[in-house]
């Protein structure tokens, strides 16, 4: 068997993430090539430009699954729709890419930051052990290097802290791969649905694979990690890191849900993972209460989310899937929304994510509390957004595949993270109790942007949920 | 057009920030003209046509489906628009066009809930009232924790309607089903959620209405919250549960409601006289009203769980009733309160001798609630009492009387503490009501008035509550010996023959015992006669009024 011989529509089918590494190879040689008090400007606009036909290539794949490299990276509905949500969340991360590191070092980060995506985009497409891995390791050595970004001593802590402990994960996932490998036989997901050689190192090799991904997906108790790391990162990356990440994570955990576990054995298997996600419902939410900088209330938040979208994906019901993408669509614009109001309240050597660069905000600037307000009401789940009708479906699912006890926990996990979500609106409409430091802000207009765009998409996704029909028998 | 109703205030609110921040008189004015705009077309839109539009399909149908009719629903969008109007006419806050854009969010969103026919669309608004309310207690209450506890609360309350309705829908397969019955397009919910499902849609509506024990957001809410937006949220918003037990709760789980009756017997009574005996001993007037509201909605719940038609027709009756008087007892108090600077009753007294209006309007609105004959409390008190007795709660209906006594010691006390009695010598002398503040209150006055003398075209209850009613037998039988050919009627005492053709009638097109009998026919019948042979059906016995 001719084993490296690939045709053109193999690499057609990862042109997109291609597009993207190129990029940010073009955003280093232009940064030589310019002035220094434009390399910021510079960065971003190439980085932007180049997300652009990434995303036109994405959607022409549309409608057009294909299964390249022998099986290692199917495209199609299922994974564009992840490979959208990547290449959304960095277009808006370059938005708010001011608040990434000094300025000679810009370039450098928006590489990094194309070149994780492109990592995420490969997990989104990978149908094999392999690819996973390949993907997951793109992402994470970028994201390593982002988080030690800003200049605080808190970033170096966080940049080391993510390095070891996300290396263990990666260790426990290559470990459970191994063990499945060994089971099995091979590599491709879709052989882990026949009956493995050995059922002992099937199970393990599956539960260490499922410890990886819970830890890059930060669900409970392997999040430990996550609030740390979100509050030493400069603000870029920690929008990022929420998004992107996750969405990388999900799409592995998805297709892994859908098409490697064998339908007998999946009630059993996967039983761990819906408990993961009730305790992320639970324990991030309870954790949330607590926080005063936006950024841990936004990682405590974001655990609380992915057990949400974990939940839609319950008895593994084709529906199930459809809602989670759903909600993982919505979970990017209404996070990336506060993250970039977060940016705008911003000033030099000050991120704004303190809870009282909030205090006050509904008389200095009511346009930008109220956007604040819209995401903050649609992260807790309230109408009109896209998060209501996102948790009502999630809702609807779980208790149409028999997991009501799932739907149940949701509800009571929302009912614990209004305080802290409404906590902010409180703090932003209450008269303040002393005067209200107004600190010099960074001029931004990309953000804005960012803003009305989210702010948009929170709304119309709310009243107009559409969701694509052909996603599923695209995931294998 | 329906929708108009919700998206006109919706965005005249979001327009009125385009306005200056100093253009306060302007953004009032607008303001109110919407308010009263659209009290106006809610009249011209009786009986519209229901708009439809959908909303998603899968795990279940949810449509963005708006109705009007000329029942329940009509009513208190009438209400809702012509009691936020007034109180919009005499707003006086600080940053008051931010204030009147938040009043004009809570007119939409409160509409919204009672013209939602989709479950969903419901809990929708009903989850979305709540974000103006809580935004006013932050930004304009005084710096308490009431506006946490009224947001925590009726949120719970919220999300346990949501999961109910996610539940519903993934088994009916649809929520658009406001306004019709089981068996129109409507399952009955039979399997193991079911008794869950309905928990979920009662406990956000007694913690809505409130009821006792989950009562306790409401008096420092309704203490803490300025007078526009209380009377607001009291006259309207707090019946969104009891609407919700009627069109949601008798029409698609009737087994579970009844079911739950006793409890809800015993919750309302203990409302009842607790709220009753609360108000006695108050000192803060507007928790008083609060306290007297805790009672009067007890007996709305006694109405609704008797399953009598009669007690039915006076909960929609009452539910009205105590909109206006309510409304109209809160912006009075709030009056008082910017004049004097005291809600106190300790230090209030005697400002009747120089505030003649200012009495006169108070007397009106305090005679409504303690239920004198001939203003909108009776008419609504004295249906429920009759129907819930009808229905063979003969116990609860004689226990239900004490606090209409209690209603008139407390009422009472709060006018002559504050009216009556030696002029206080340190309490600041302010002009007598403006004529502002009296044109803002005359649409009530009107109202309480009009309905105390004539409750009949609210008694008239739509085909809606014709289903509710009929489509249970299982909700009905009590007096059954009496049924056997039929029962004489004549005059209810304390009703014109009118009135009593009205109510009669209601009930007999209610009870669906008629096959020839409409409305109209059975009301023109009484009126010749004087009297009225109902062939009852033997489980519609209590549908009469026997005398």
């Amino acid at each position: 068997m001719p084993i490296l011989q690939y045709s053109t529509s193999d690499w057609n089918a990862t042109v997109p993430l291609f597009v993207l590494a190129v990029t940010g190879l073009a955003v280093l040689v232009f940064d030589l090539l310019v002035p220094r008090a434009v390399r910021r400007a510079v960065a971003t606009a190439v980085g932007l430009v180049g997300c652009i036909p990434a995303l036109v290539l994405l959607a022409g794949q549309w409608g057009h699954p294909v299964s390249a490299f022998g099986g290692a990276f199917i495209t199609g509905g299922f994974t564009l729709v992840f490979e959208g949500v990547i290449v959304v969340a960095t277009i808006f991360t370059l938005c708010l890419v001011n608040a990434l590191g000094r300025e000679d070092q810009a370039a450098g980060g928006v590489a990094l930051l194309l070149w994780g995506a492109s990592g995420a985009m490969l997990m989104a497409g990978a149908a094999n052990l392999m690819t996973i891995f390949l993907g997951l390791e793109i992402l994470s050595l970028a994201l390593y290097c982002l988080c030690g970004f800003a200049s605080r001593s808190g970033a170096r802590e966080a940049a080391l802290k993510y390095l070891i402990l996300s290396s263990t994960a990666s260790g426990f996932m290559l470990y459970g791969m191994a063990l499945l490998f060994g089971a099995t036989g091979s590599v491709a997901l879709a052989a882990l649905v026949l009956p493995p050689a050995s059922q002992v190192l099937f199970a393990i090799g599956i539960g260490l694979f499922l410890i990886g991904l819970a830890f890059k997906l930060s669900l409970v108790p392997f999040h430990v990690w996550t609030p740390d790391v979100y509050e030493g990162a400069p603000l870029s990356v920690t929008a990022f890191m929420s998004v992107v990440t996750k969405a990388g994570a999900l799409a592995v955990l998805a297709r892994f849900i859908y098409a490697a576990v064998p339908a007998a054995h999946a009630a059993a298997l996967l039983a761990p993972l819906w408990i993961l996600a009730a305790l992320s419902m639970i324990a991030g939410n309870v954790a949330a209460l607590a926080q005063t900088d936006m950024k841990r209330l936004l990682a405590y938040s974001g655990i609380a989310q992915i057990g949400y979208v974990v939940a839609a994906l319950a008895g593994a019901t084709p529906l199930g899937l459809r809602y989670a993408m759903f909600y993982i669509v919505a979970y990017m614009f209404m996070n990336l929304g506060a993250f970039a109001v977060v940016a705008l309240l911003s000033a030099h050597h000050d991120e704004g994510s303190r809870l009282r660069s909030f205090v006050g905000l509904g008389t200095r600037r009511p346009v930008l509390a109220a956007a604040m307000t819209f995401f903050l009401l649609g992260l807790a789940g309230l109408p009109p957004t896209a998060g209501f009708t996102g948790k009502i479906l999630i809702l609807a699912s779980s208790v149409n595949a028999g997991y009501a006890w799932l739907a149940g926990v949701l509800v009571v996990g929302t009912a614990i993270s209004i305080y802290a979500y409404i906590k902010i609106v409180y703090a932003m409409y209450a008269r303040p109790a002393g005067s209200v430091a107004t600190l010099q802000r960074v001029p931004a207009p990309l953000p804005w942007v960012g803003v009305a765009l989210c702010a948009v998409a929170v709304l119309v996704m709310g009243l107009y949920p559409v969701f694509p029909s052909d996603v599923l028998p695209l995931v294998k | 057009m329906i929708w108009g109703l919700v998206l006109g205030p919706l965005l005249a609110g979001a327009a009125l920030y385009l306005l200056p921040r100093r253009a306060e008189g302007p953004a009032t004015w607008i303001a109110a003209a919407v308010a009263f705009a659209s009290f106006l077309s809610a009249l011209g839109l009786r009986d519209a046509p229901d708009q439809s539009v959908r909303w998603f399909q899968r795990p279940f149908t949810a449509n963005f489906h708006v109705g009007l009719g000329s029942g329940i629903s009509f009513w208190l969008v009438l209400l809702v628009t012509l009691v936020t109007g007034c109180a919009l006419l005499v707003t006086r806050v600080p940053r008051q066009r931010d204030f009147v854009a938040q009043m004009l969010f809570l007119l939409a969103a409160m509409t919204g809930v009672f013209v939602a026919r989709d479950v969903l669309l419901f809990a929708l608004f009903f989850d979305l009232m709540l974000i103006p309310v809580f935004l006013v207690l932050v930004m304009w209450g005084p710096p308490t924790s009431s506006a946490w506890r009224y947001l925590i609360y009726n949120l719970s309350g919220g999300l346990g309607l949501l999961l109910a309705t996610a539940a519903y829908g993934v088994i009916n397969g649809s929520t658009d089903v406001i306004g019709t019955s089981v068996g129109a397009g409507a399952t009955a919910i039979g399997n193991i959620y079911g008794p869950w499902i309905f928990a979920g849609f009662a406990l956000a509506f007694l913690i809505k209405t409130p009821v006792w024990p989950l009562h306790t957001w409401m008096p420092d809410t309704y203490a803490d919250l300025p007078p526009p937006v209380v009377a607001a949220v009291s006259a309207v918003q707090s019946k969104a549960g009891l609407y919700g037990f009627i069109v949601i709760g008798l029409a698609l789980f009737p087994t579970y409601m009844h079911a739950a009756a006793p409890v809800m017997f015993v919750l309302g009574l203990i409302s009842l006289l607790y709220g009753g005996l609360v108000a006695l001993t108050q000192d803060d007037l507007k928790r008083i009203v609060a306290y007297s509201s805790l009672s009067h909605l007890g007996l709305i719940i006694l109405a609704i769980f008797s399953f009598n038609s009669v007690a039915l027709a006076g909960a929609v009756v009452y539910i009205i009733a105590h909109g206006l008087f309510s409304a109209a007892l809160f912006l009075i108090l709030g009056w008082i309160e910017s004049r004097e600077e005291t809600r106190s009753l300790a230090r209030l007294g005697g400002l009747g001798a120089r505030n003649p209006r200012l009495a006169g309007a108070l007397v009106i609105a305090a005679l409504a609630a303690l239920g004198l004959p001939g203003l909108c409390g009776f008419a609504g008190e004295l249906l429920i009492l009759t129907g819930v007795y009808k229905a063979g709660y003969v116990w609860p209906a004689a226990i239900a009387l004490i606090p209409i006594v209690l209603a008139a010691a407390y009422m009472l006390r709060l006018y002559q503490g504050t009216m009556n009695g030696p002029e206080v010598p340190d309490l600041p002398q302010r002009p007598d009501l403006t004529w502002l503040e009296g044109l803002a209150l005359t649409p009530l006055v009107i109202a309480i008035v009009w309905l105390g003398v004539d409750a009949g075209p609210l008694a008239r209850i739509e085909p809606q509550l014709t289903h509710v009613v009929g489509l249970d037998a299982g909700c009905l039988p009590r007096n059954s010996a009496a049924a056997a050919v039929g029962v004489r009627v004549t005059a209810a005492p304390g009703l014109s023959a009118d009135q009593t053709a009205d109510v009669l009638s209601a009930c007999y097109a209610i009870a669906g015992t008629g096959e020839l009998a409409t409305f109209d026919s059975v009301r023109a019948d009484y009126l010749r006669d004087s009297t009225l042979l109902v062939p009852m059906k033997e489980h519609h016995a209590d549908t009469s009024i026997q005398h």
